[in-house]
């Protein structure tokens, strides 16, 4: 395009105000939930994923021959305590096969609809926020995989946050430390209900505890199942501490070196309309609500 | 380091290095690092091309070429202030733009204490942006432990950009 001299002049002094401007109000367009908005992020996902991907080989190469030079150090020390652990899973065998055995014969006398069977699938992260703003990450299964919206996120070791954008080939999963991440919890040993709330921080803090029943550091926080977003009972991780008056959780998965991440579909989402599980930007005001509407 | 004499460029396809050094750069700011011992945060990788190209050649990131590239890191983070990153990389590139005659020919040191000031300066104004748009006062202790990983990679970062603008660009 050639422009005449003085419009190509206030058009270069005016491009930045433009850009500035544009920016400024796509944020305020963003906080709106658009769904073009969210349509372009997936799309963008989905088309870089490979180059990502590519990206990710080699350091994922090296760090995993790091971790062989540290495993070689520490094979002696732990072959010790997996022994040790070995014969103490034996026995914790045999107690579960006694409940299962015993649970499946009560279940049988009361006649108990079975739950629901959960479907999963395991995923790589190809993506990982980075940011100290965000706590999010990338995997590449998506939508052709059968992911969808609303899923929940685990580890072996516990939950890690639920499926908030699902491309056709990659999904994002809000991390349990974001600061737009709120799910119900309970504390397993006094069935009491709060909301995990996440702040950016590595341990998120659990809100609305009934100040009344003391919380000791090292009891085990599960889902509570309020809102259908999760199935009661799935681990999330221990209180560490209360400080200042904040209780605040340890996950048990870690949460800063995840590989690959299981995505277990609980059959939750098709109970309830899409717009009941709550959007990843705006839980708060959805989340209190069904806790709320629990008690 | 970085000798750099006004600008003689070898040929046309050496142009467009700066644009695709930032976006590869813009892509490993969000591919997980998995690096022993690294925290959640990453070091702002994207930020350091922006700082480096707008030192030395300015002319070659113009600023659409930064506003989409923010938007594309914004995109590919998934937040939910898509935007936040265009504006800042805007503003730092208006702001370097202003004070880069003093880096331009200079020693590393200068240059890299030049990086330490501009990512304080993002740092601090993203803090306050994503405070302001989430209604919450954020915790500044992973903004401040950004910064410092960011500051403390630059070298790193600029030695890939050194070499890249001395392989495709002469000037």
């Amino acid at each position: 395009m050639r422009l005449s001299p003085p419009v190509r002049a206030a058009a270069q002094r005016l491009a930045l105000p433009m850009l500035l401007f544009v920016s400024a109000l796509l944020m305020i367009l963003g906080k709106a939930d658009i769904f073009v908005i969210d349509k372009t992020r997936t799309a963008v996902a989905d088309a870089l994923a490979p180059v990502m991907e590519a990206v990710a080989a080699p350091l994922a190469a090296v760090s995993a021959a790091v971790a062989r030079v540290e495993d070689a150090v520490a094979v002696f020390r732990e072959n010790a305590n997996l022994r040790e652990e070995n014969a103490r899973l034996l026995q914790w065998q045999e107690v579960a096969r006694r409940l299962a055995a015993e649970n499946a014969s009560l279940r049988d006398l009361t006649k108990l609809v079975p739950d629901q069977s959960a479907t999963s699938l395991s995923a790589r992260i190809v993506g990982d926020s980075g940011g100290a703003f965000l706590r999010n990450v990338l995997v590449d299964a998506g939508a052709r995989d059968g992911v969808v919206r609303g899923e929940a996120a685990l580890t072996g070791e516990g939950l890690i946050g639920r499926v908030s954008e699902v491309g056709a080939r990659t999904a994002r999963i809000l991390l349990l430390t974001d600061l737009n991440s709120h799910i119900p919890v309970m504390i397993e040993r006094t069935s009491e209900r709060a909301l995990l709330d996440g702040d950016n921080s590595n341990r998120p803090r659990l809100a609305f505890l009934d100040a009344k029943t003391p919380i000791v550091a090292g009891d085990r926080v599960v889902t509570n199942g309020a809102g259908g977003v999760f199935p009661p009972g799935l681990p999330v991780g221990v209180v560490s501490g209360v400080e200042n008056g904040i209780v605040r959780l340890e996950p048990y998965a870690d949460l800063s070196r995840l590989d690959f991440v299981r995505l277990v579909d609980y059959g939750l989402g098709g109970l309830l309309p899409q717009s009941a599980i709550p959007p990843p930007r705006a839980p708060r005001a959805k989340g209190r609500a069904a806790v709320e509407a629990e008690k | 380091m970085a000798r750099v004499m006004a600008p003689r460029d070898s040929g046309a396809p050496g142009r467009v290095v700066p644009v695709l050094s930032t976006f590869v750069f813009v892509v490993v700011s969000v591919v997980p690092l998995h690096l022993p011992g690294f925290a959640a945060v990453s070091p702002s990788f994207a930020l350091m091309a922006v700082y480096h190209w707008t030192v030395y050649r300015p002319d070659l990131l113009p600023q659409g070429a930064v506003f989409v590239l923010g938007l594309l890191l914004d995109l590919l983070t998934g937040t939910p202030y898509l935007g936040a990153s265009a504006l800042t990389f805007l503003i730092a590139r208006t702001a370097v733009l202003m004070i880069r005659r003093h880096f331009v020919n200079r020693d590393f040191t200068v240059l890299w204490l030049g990086f330490l000031g501009v990512a304080s300066a993002v740092f601090v104004f993203s803090w306050a942006l994503v405070g302001m748009l989430s209604g919450h006062m954020l915790d500044a202790r992973p903004v401040a432990f950004e910064t410092a990983l960011t500051v403390a990679a630059y070298p790193v970062g600029s030695t890939v950009l050194v070499r890249l603008h001395r392989a495709f660009l002469r000037g």
